[in-house]
């Protein structure tokens, strides 16, 4: 039984790679064909385009003018007007101090406003993506042009500038409607992590703040952070016991939640939705009131450590600067407590989708009620909760509130800016925020990504959900 | 007569697997309910410090501290701070669902070029916790002088709402493709069909959303300490955060009154929340 | 009120899948026409296309006269019922109803106030669109609810109703409009059969009560046939057959649409056909049974299949097989079978069984029969009954291609004959050959096309019996004891006159064969524009000219031709494409111009002379006079041309 198990899972992992494998050797036999379909559009343009079209790649919309197609031609018009204004009077210099970051240093003593690097920079940022914005509004004028030109060629009633609009409303109305969305997940999501990867790259922090100069400095942050003697042995030491606490923390959750799934989901519990109630109460406290009420339920004054000294023992620091693994473990036990509701409620979701015939078929057979868990339940819910799974560790990966809350604020010795149960977000979140270590904090936040990332995707392919939807497509 | 005797013997043995099955879920219940109940109980203490308790309970009960909470303002301004956060929620909410909403019904409903991509690139960012890039936001926020504003906080939560669209375009997917094509057919353009047809269908998940992107900013503590560094503008998370060790029953008062709306919420969803959950799970 | 015209219609997918392929039909007004077909046969996606919900690759749609191609599905003036209804569940039945009308805007003229219109300076009316009043709402959404019977449900939501009044209030709102055409996509597979059976016939009424063009579609045979004036059979994205009901039933044109048409399906059997004289000996494979049948019976099958070497396959239906002593007794076509079950139907009882009596009755077998018997008759499983076959029926199937061997209209008549020295001795006539012809001497047979017998030559024949096929005449036709087929415009009897066209003839004689003249040239060429000034009274213009370009030489497209051409591409690429152009040889002429050709020969038809020429490696026919030669010059007429896309290899003019 075990043997064939092992079996199956080294054929699987054998037949992933061959299928990956197949498919990049496809990827780069069929790359140089994509590659010209890519270009086939922009050659037919160059090749085809007529003066009209070239005239639109000189000025924008004045193709489109020519053709008579005055709404859309004003509109290019005035876009190129608009960015070229802007270009001129402030793109420009944006654009080139994104590569200086500043070279007139300031000094409030004499009077002289020196470059503010981290605006700059951000200008900088700006400016790129006006450029880009520019180049795709550029390209879509040629094109338009084009298309102009292949309706008047063919005989055809060109798209109106009129019908263009209020196709915006219907066949088009996504791009209405998805415009603000994606303009908000640029601005707040995408734009910092654009300039928190750019920063990683620099020496802003410490020191190194306007009025002072910020330059580049390529990988030094990285070196610094895995080689230096101030950070390095810190990064390790965290490291580690990121990694532990996340694997033990998501493999407790997620098995107790299923537990508690499992156990109020037996044939004998009556009154499932009331007992369903307590865990849900858990799970409905905000997270901070929660952990601020453990922190003080550990503390020298808590409940606890009261009940203790009327005892007549002496009060313990559960949280305390020395006190490394009992409060690793309450930090365990808390986090434990707030996520297993969640986990109970998502496994609970989905034990109710289980088909009951698969058990009815094993009971027939006579399997066990272990059996039954290992065979059938265990693998449905993995499978159905995998993307659930991975989500999960990197939530622990990163739970900055447990001991932020519990531990906060603690530096000590053997570690730089962090403590003990400090998780790297923690000790980003000291570096950065607290003590302006911004491009450090940075590279750590890559590092963060880069091994979360890594992490989940290869749990997520090796993982049944993703083999199972490869065999339905 | 096998089965007699099969009948016989398990008896006994499921009656102890049931005993067992509720000890274990009492037990558990306790656990779960205790330090609530310990918060809730501490709430009502005369007394406002800890360390006049005996043991775990107070010693007096009382509404001293609610009274204290809404009326002692000067150093812990509670009412505003609640309306501080009332506001903040209430506007992100309304914001982020519009925001969601218009997101999923285009996922689901239209093919266009870069869909696919755009899937692909919502689900690399989520890998990227909104958490991690903190340092940048409180750069950026900064230099756009929103430190300190409201707004920044609703611009924050809005815009990071439309990536967790998952659930919603779920939803939409369920809702039969043809009525959308008998819309096109009586006349209607797609904004009519998201109007009038698509809107009206989707009560329940508008719903859902406006409650479930109201939770986040109502109890999130992270941002608003962030941004927020005037005492007036304080949300309840960061202002809780900000009492003095002494102030134990007061704070326990403030988490309950903070509490009790998510609590009601989470109640009276539950059902809708456990699909929710697994129908995000089993799509994604 | 408008018919529908579907030419060389295609949806191919972008991966290179065709759904459709070349779907041709007119559909008349009023029709009621039913798209059948098992799933993925591209019927949902035809009728998708004439919706406007899915876009049509290439091929021309016209609903009424105008090309709908690239209209949006509000602007057809068509509607849809669904097969899940598609209501909108949120609305009442009031409001779902009138929901289309809501959407959409009347013609009106400028009013005030009282109602009275308000004319402009000029004393005219001002034409203005203006939304349905809430009285007119009123009137339709009632007039169309008291057709279908649901105007008491008016104030419920969608599902507070059973499923077959959904459907009729889905069918409420399509007709609220009165729309040109109908579509109706599998409206009835999801009630249950009762139901089905009820709205079936409610339809039928629906339809002739509304008096506007329906068009069905359904996996449902019985559907199709009970419903449909003309009914569409598709299978693989191809159309297998148009036809009325009893067309389709009386001579299914493939095995496919004679096995999907009737319940229980028809009886295949593998078999072979040996003419003897003035009987074909029927023999079944695995069976051993031989039948006797007279020839007469089997008239129209092509001789090829009556040699006893090819398979056929042979088709006959559960209702022409029977199992009555009296009917065994009487006729000459009996087949042993094995009876091994019974389906009790009440007024009629299915027999099922194998005509292969070594059969052990379990398993897959080709040799299974079904036969139709009176209602409760006692017949034992295992039991060996012999049944009758009324051969009149039978409908008989090419093995390979599966297409029928004796279709209504045959293709060729088979006769013997012999040939010497350019003359030919067939059916008791003797005729010289035109000098194209150039057959060996020797005995052999001749394949005349029914297409290729006139009537006004001076072969003397006697018509038997004329058959009107889809308003042709089919004459049977006696020359001196051997049967042709001919067909013809009008209807003839008694003795007639025939006359052959040679050019379709084939004769095979002495080992080798002549080869019907090509009625089709083809020749490769692409698509270009020139601006030129032209002088147009007086005054200098410039215009744009379109050409068909074959081998450098430009032929000037005429409109028709060239807007079809630019309708089905996209972007320039009617520019960028291969076409294959074809004319029929009397489209072409020789000219001064045109496209240079060499003169390979002069084929003389009597009446008629071709010149067959080779132009750039293709072979074309051009009707000539005299006797050209060497180096030619070849003037298609563009008005007249067919056009053919080949990358996509699409029928475009």
């Amino acid at each position: 039984m075990e043997n064939s198990t092992y079996n199956g899972i080294t054929n699987k992992i054998r037949a992933f790679f061959a299928a990956k494998a197949k498919a990049v050797k496809n990827f780069f036999a069929t790359l140089p064909q994509r590659i010209k379909n890519k270009f086939a559009g922009a050659k037919e343009i160059l090749t085809q385009g007529n003066g009209k079209v070239s005239a639109s790649m000189c000025i924008m919309g004045l193709g489109q003018l020519l053709y008579r197609q005055w709404g859309k031609g004003i509109t290019y018009l005035l876009a190129q007007i608009a960015f070229l204004a802007y270009f001129i009077m402030k793109g420009a210099g944006d654009f080139i101090g994104f590569f200086t970051l500043g070279v007139k240093q300031g000094n409030a003593w004499y009077g002289i406003e020196g470059d503010n690097s981290v605006i700059m920079l951000l200008m900088g940022i700006l400016s790129i993506i006006a450029i880009i914005f520019y180049v795709v509004i550029y390209i879509s004028n040629i094109r338009d042009a084009y298309r102009i030109q292949c309706a008047a060629d063919t005989l055809k009633q060109p798209v109106s500038f009129k019908k263009e609009l209020s196709s915006l409303l219907d066949k088009n109305f996504h791009k209405t409607a998805l415009a603000l969305p994606i303009v908000g997940v640029c601005v707040f999501s995408i734009l910092p992590i654009i300039f928190m990867i750019l920063i990683a790259f620099t020496n802003y922090g410490g020191t190194v703040v306007p009025p002072a100069l910020v330059d580049w400095v390529g990988f030094e942050n990285f070196a610094k952070i895995l080689t230096l003697g101030q950070f390095a042995p810190t990064f390790f030491k965290i490291f580690g016991w990121n990694i532990l606490w996340a694997i033990l923390s998501t493999f407790i959750n997620y098995f107790a939640g299923l537990g508690l799934a499992l156990l109020l989901n037996r044939k004998c519990v009556k009154g499932k939705t009331f007992w369903r109630l307590f865990p849900i109460l858990a799970y409905a406290v905000p997270g901070f009131i929660t952990l601020i009420a453990f922190k003080f339920m550990f503390s020298y004054g808590g409940p606890i450590n009261q009940m203790i000294t009327s005892a007549g023992g002496t009060a313990i620091g559960f949280l305390d600067i020395d006190a490394k693994w009992t409060a690793r473990l309450i930090g365990l036990m808390v986090n434990a407590w707030l996520n297993i509701p969640s986990g109970m409620l998502l496994a609970t979701g989905i034990l109710s989708n289980v088909n009951t015939d698969l058990y009815e078929a094993a009971r027939v057979d006579g399997a066990s009620a272990w059996k039954q868990f290992v065979k059938i339940t265990l693998p449905y819910v993995l499978f159905a909760t995998m993307p659930v799974l991975i989500s999960q560790f990197i939530a622990n990966f990163n739970n900055f509130g447990i001991f932020y809350f519990l531990r906060g604020g603690l530096y000590m010795d053997g570690y730089f800016l962090a403590s003990d149960t400090d998780l790297l977000i923690n000790w980003l979140y000291n570096m950065s925020i607290d003590n302006n270590y911004y491009s450090i904090g940075a590279a750590i936040s890559i590092i963060i990504f880069i091994v979360t990332s890594i992490i989940s995707l290869a749990v997520y392919v090796m993982s049944p959900s993703y083999k199972q939807e490869e065999t339905y497509q | 007569m096998s089965k007699q005797t099969g009948k016989l013997k398990i008896k006994p043995k499921k009656l102890f697997g049931a005993a067992l099955t509720y000890l274990i879920i009492l037990a558990v219940c306790f656990i779960f309910l205790f330090p609530i109940l310990w918060l809730v109980l501490a709430s009502f203490s005369k007394t406002g410090s800890i360390y006049s308790f005996k043991g775990f309970f107070p010693t007096a009960y009382s509404f001293d501290s609610f009274v204290k909470l809404f009326t002692d303002t000067e150093m812990y301004n509670y009412p505003r701070w609640f309306g501080n956060t009332l506001f903040i929620s209430l506007m992100s909410s309304l914001i982020g669902t519009a925001l969601t909403i218009l997101t999923a019904y285009c996922m689901s409903r239209f093919r266009f070029k870069s869909r696919k991509a755009m899937m692909k690139t919502t689900l690399v960012l989520g890998m990227f916790p909104s958490f991690m890039t903190m340092t940048a936001v409180y750069i950026l926020m900064t230099q756009f002088n929103l430190i300190n504003q409201q707004w920044g906080l609703i611009m924050i939560y809005s815009a990071g709402a439309p990536m967790g669209y998952l659930t919603q375009k779920g939803f939409f997917d369920t809702i039969s493709v043809s009525i959308d094509e008998a819309a096109r057919i009586d006349g209607a353009s797609n904004f009519k069909i998201f109007v009038k047809i698509t809107l009206p269908l989707a009560a329940p998940m508008i719903v859902y959303t406006l409650l479930s992107s109201f939770v986040w900013p109502w109890s999130d503590f992270i941002l608003p300490k962030l941004l927020l560094k005037n005492k007036d503008l304080y949300t309840v998370a960061v202002g809780l955060m900000s009492l003095d060790n002494t102030e134990f029953s007061r704070f326990a008062a403030g988490s309950v009154f903070i509490a009790i709306p998510i609590i009601v919420f989470y109640f009276a969803l539950s059902k809708f929340l456990i699909n929710g959950l697994s129908a995000g799970a089993v799509k994604q | 009120m408008a018919n529908v015209s579907l030419k060389h219609i295609y949806k191919v997918y972008p991966n290179g899948a065709k759904a459709v392929n070349d779907f041709n039909m007119q559909i008349e007004d009023k029709e009621f026409i039913v798209f059948v077909g098992p799933s993925g046969c591209g019927k949902s996606t035809t009728l998708r296309m004439i919706a406007g919900l899915e876009e049509i690759s290439a091929g021309e749609l016209k609903i009424g006269d105008v090309v709908v191609n690239g209209m949006e599905p509000k602007d057809r003036d068509i509607a849809m019922v669904f097969q899940n209804y598609a209501l909108y569940p949120h609305m009442t039945i009031y409001e779902n109803i009138a929901f289309g009308l809501r959407m959409r805007k009347v013609p009106d003229v400028k009013r005030d106030k009282e109602g009275n219109p308000v004319p402009d300076k000029n004393g005219n009316e001002i034409p203005v669109m203006r939304k349905y009043n809430r009285e007119e709402l009123d009137r339709k959404v009632n007039e169309a609810a008291e057709i279908l019977g649901i105007t008491e449900y008016l104030k419920r939501k969608p599902k507070e109703m059973s499923g077959g009044q959904r459907q009729r209030v889905a069918l409420g709102r399509a007709i609220v409009r009165q729309p040109k055409v109908m579509l109706l996509d599998e409206p009835l597979s999801n009630l249950d059969a009762k139901l089905r059976t009820q709205m079936r016939s409610e339809i039928v009424k629906l339809h002739n009560k509304l008096n506007t063009t329906f068009i069905y579609v359904t996996h449902d045979q019985v559907e199709a046939m009970t419903m449909g004036t003309r009914i569409v059979v598709m299978k693989d994205g191809y159309i297998q057959q148009i036809d009325t009901p009893k067309n389709l039933y009386m001579h299914p044109a493939n095995k496919f649409v004679a096995g999907f048409i009737g319940t229980p399906q028809m009886n295949f059997f593998e078999g072979t056909l040996k003419k003897e004289g003035d009987i074909v000996r029927a023999e079944f494979a695995k069976s051993g049974a031989a039948l006797r049948v007279p020839c007469a019976l089997l008239q129209k099958v092509s001789p090829r299949y009556l040699g006893g070497d090819l398979p056929v396959c042979i088709g006959l239906r559960a209702e022409d097989i029977s199992l009555e002593p009296e009917a065994v007794k009487n006729s000459g076509t009996t087949i042993k079978v094995r009876v091994s079950h019974l389906e009790e139907l009440g007024t009629e009882t299915l027999v099922y069984g194998d005509i292969n009596l070594g059969y052990d009755g379990i398993g897959e077998s080709d040799t299974k029969i079904i036969i139709k018997a009176a209602g409760f008759k006692d017949y034992k499983t295992g039991e060996i009954v012999e049944a009758a076959l009324n051969f009149g029926a039978a409908h008989l199937f090419d093995c390979q291609t599966e297409e029928s061997i004796m279709p209504q209209i045959p293709e060729y008549n088979y006769l013997d004959c012999s040939a010497e020295n350019g003359t030919i001795t067939f059916a008791g006539n003797k005729i010289k050959l035109p000098p194209a012809m150039e057959c060996a001497d020797g005995q052999g047979e001749m394949l005349i096309p029914v297409d290729a017998i006139n009537f006004g030559g001076d072969i003397e024949a006697v018509a038997e019996s004329c058959e009107d096929v889809n308003g042709k005449k089919l004459v049977l036709l006696n020359v001196n004891g051997n049967r042709l087929y001919a067909l013809g415009d009008e209807k003839r009897t008694g003795s007639v006159k025939i006359g052959l066209d040679y050019k379709k003839l084939i004769v095979k004689t002495g080992g080798g064969q002549t080869d019907p003249m090509p009625l089709v040239n083809g020749l490769d060429g692409r698509f270009v524009s020139e601006k030129i000034t032209e002088n147009i009274d007086g005054k200098t213009k410039k215009v744009t000219r379109y050409y068909l370009e074959i081998n450098g030489v430009k032929l000037e497209a005429p409109e028709a031709v060239y807007q079809k051409m630019f309708a089905a591409t996209t972007g320039r690429k009617v520019y960028n494409s291969v076409y294959r152009y074809e004319w029929s040889p009397y489209d072409v002429a020789l000219s001064d111009s045109g496209v240079e050709a060499q003169v390979v020969k002069v084929l003389d038809y009597g009446g008629e002379k071709f010149a067959q020429c080779s132009a750039g490696g293709a072979t074309l026919y051009v009707k000539c006079e005299g006797a050209p030669q060497g180096t030619v010059h070849i003037a298609p007429d563009p008005s007249k041309v067919s056009v053919i896309e080949r990358e996509r290899n699409i029928k475009i003019v």
